[in-house]
């Protein structure tokens, strides 16, 4: 069973003698033929074991490196989520100013050629009480002056009146809501009349319908109107833009003409608009009004003016 | 049958080693080494003179194959030594799963810090003392943790394709017997 072989020693001599050759010849500066050829063979024979090796533990390779990596990733992908949501709440930030800032600018220019004196204010919800209500609320209230049956406007026109004034908030009803009514007058001449809200008619086409007094007054598409003011100024200051004539109805026999109106405000998109917390001092008249466009009468003012 | 068997399992450790182990992106910049468990698993089971040479083949292999920066002969020398050394002394004093991996582990330290002793004796400029004071240890320490992985199959695997091996039957002899004796033999 036991049996010599070769002397182990021997063996072991030969060997590191053979591997302290190799290290002498293969540190040399230059290449050595010899251990030159045994990488090139080693190398031949290695890389397609190196390849499958590879194609076969890269998902390992991919999951070990995740793994390694999950602690710092982790917090990394939470630190670029919170600058995501930082910056993306920057840019909206800074878009909304430029339209606020524009609207504010709108505001203060209607309010100044009108000679009213309006607090700013954002509305801030748009709430239809089971539908019905035209109504928005505001970021002002009665601690900002505000108290109901003062005019809301906004840069191109009429927006409605306060409804209620809490302490920091109040409640506007838009003009175009069916419970409301506002005097008006038409753009240059003396015919008045009412502008009722329609918003929620059944056959409402228009927001709202202007009905003048006089059944035979002129009237035409593009013709504009305006508020005629109330007495003491509340509800309605006088001379704000309430929108422009769509469509004349035919009426014949009727004791009134109607017509359908467009509202000068944008009231689907309010942002900025102002409370007039007082009036002009005399009846601005039609000085509010933008320059009445030539052509094409239909266009609202509003859209003219940008 | 026992050679063919334990070349083929030397050469598959080694090309683990190579292709997959000294790829693994591990913290330390240190792996476990794999080829001097197997040497160790081989020269458990194989007289001195075997065990020099298959230390020696897979020290060559490892110098020459891919991703190697060092002379060739490091490893060889190495594994060769550790062969021998593991075969002439760490079979003798009787057996047991302990004394294994208590000689792999001795064999991976010495083989860790013969390759730092020959890098620097060699003059190789990256094998510094601060760099081996921390590689030797942690790779030493990586190897013992992995050595079950390999000793434990490469293990049965030997004593399966040769059942009337030393260990085992050995007997506890007091102190190991002189080379050239009966018990150092070269075992094909």
């Amino acid at each position: 069973m036991r049996r010599d072989g070769p002397r182990p020693r021997l063996v072991l001599v030969l060997l590191v003698a053979a591997s302290i050759a190799l290290m002498v010849l293969d540190g040399r500066p230059g290449t050595d033929p010899v251990t030159a050829a045994g990488r090139a063979a080693a190398g031949a024979a290695f890389g397609p074991v190196a390849g499958a090796v590879s194609a076969a533990a890269r998902p390992v390779a991919d999951g070990y490196r995740a793994l390694a990596a999950a602690p710092g990733a982790q917090e990394r992908i939470e630190e670029l989520e919170a600058r995501n949501r930082r910056l993306s709440a920057e840019l909206d930030a800074a878009e909304q100013d430029g339209v606020r800032s524009e609207r504010l600018a709108d505001l203060l220019h209607l309010s100044g050629l009108g000679g009213y004196e309006v607090v700013p204010a954002q509305a801030v919800t748009r709430m239809g009480s089971g539908g019905y209500a035209e109504t928005v609320t505001l970021d002002v209230g009665a601690r900002d002056g505000v108290a109901p049956d003062m005019t809301v406007v906004d840069g191109h026109g009429l927006v409605g009146r306060v409804i209620r004034a809490s302490h920091a908030t109040s409640t506007v009803l838009l003009f175009t809501d069916g419970a409301s009514s506002v005097g008006a007058r038409m753009e240059g001449s003396r015919e008045v009349g009412a502008v009722h809200g329609k918003a929620h008619e059944l056959d409402g086409r228009a927001p709202a319908v202007l009905e003048l007094m006089q059944a035979d007054a002129r009237i035409e598409e593009g013709d504009r109107v305006v508020t005629m003011g109330s007495h003491n100024d509340a509800p309605f200051v006088p001379g704000v833009p309430l929108g422009t004539v769509t469509r004349v109805r035919d009426t014949p026999g009727a004791l009134s003409r109607t017509a359908e109106l467009r509202p000068a405000a944008d009231l689907g998109a309010l942002d900025v608009v102002g409370v007039v917390v007082a009036g002009p001092a005399e009846d601005p008249r039609d000085s509010v009004l933008p320059e009445k466009p030539d052509g094409d009468a239909a266009r609202a003012p509003r859209e003219v003016g940008r | 049958m026992k050679g063919v068997v334990t070349a083929l399992l030397v050469a598959a450790v080694v090309l683990v080693q190579a292709a997959v182990v000294n790829r693994l992106p591990l913290p330390w910049g240190v792996g476990p080494d794999l080829v001097v468990l197997a040497v160790a698993a081989v020269a458990l089971r194989t007289g001195p003179a075997g065990a020099a040479v298959t230390g020696f083949c897979a020290g060559l292999a490892v110098d020459l194959l891919p991703l190697a920066d060092h002379e060739a002969g490091r490893y060889a020398l190495l594994y060769c030594l550790a062969g021998y050394l593991v075969s002439r002394y760490g079979r003798v004093e009787g057996r047991g799963r302990a004394r294994v991996y208590g000689t792999a582990a001795v064999a991976a330290l010495g083989t860790a810090a013969g390759f730092a002793l020959l890098g620097t004796v060699l003059g190789d400029p990256r094998v510094s003392l601060a760099a081996a004071a921390f590689a030797v240890p942690v790779s030493a320490l990586e190897t013992v943790v992995v050595g079950p992985l390999v000793l434990a199959p490469m293990g049965r695997i030997l004593r399966a394709v040769s059942p009337d091996a030393y260990v085992g039957s050995y007997p506890d002899l007091p102190a190991p017997v002189r080379s050239g004796g009966g018990i150092g033999g070269w075992r094909g």
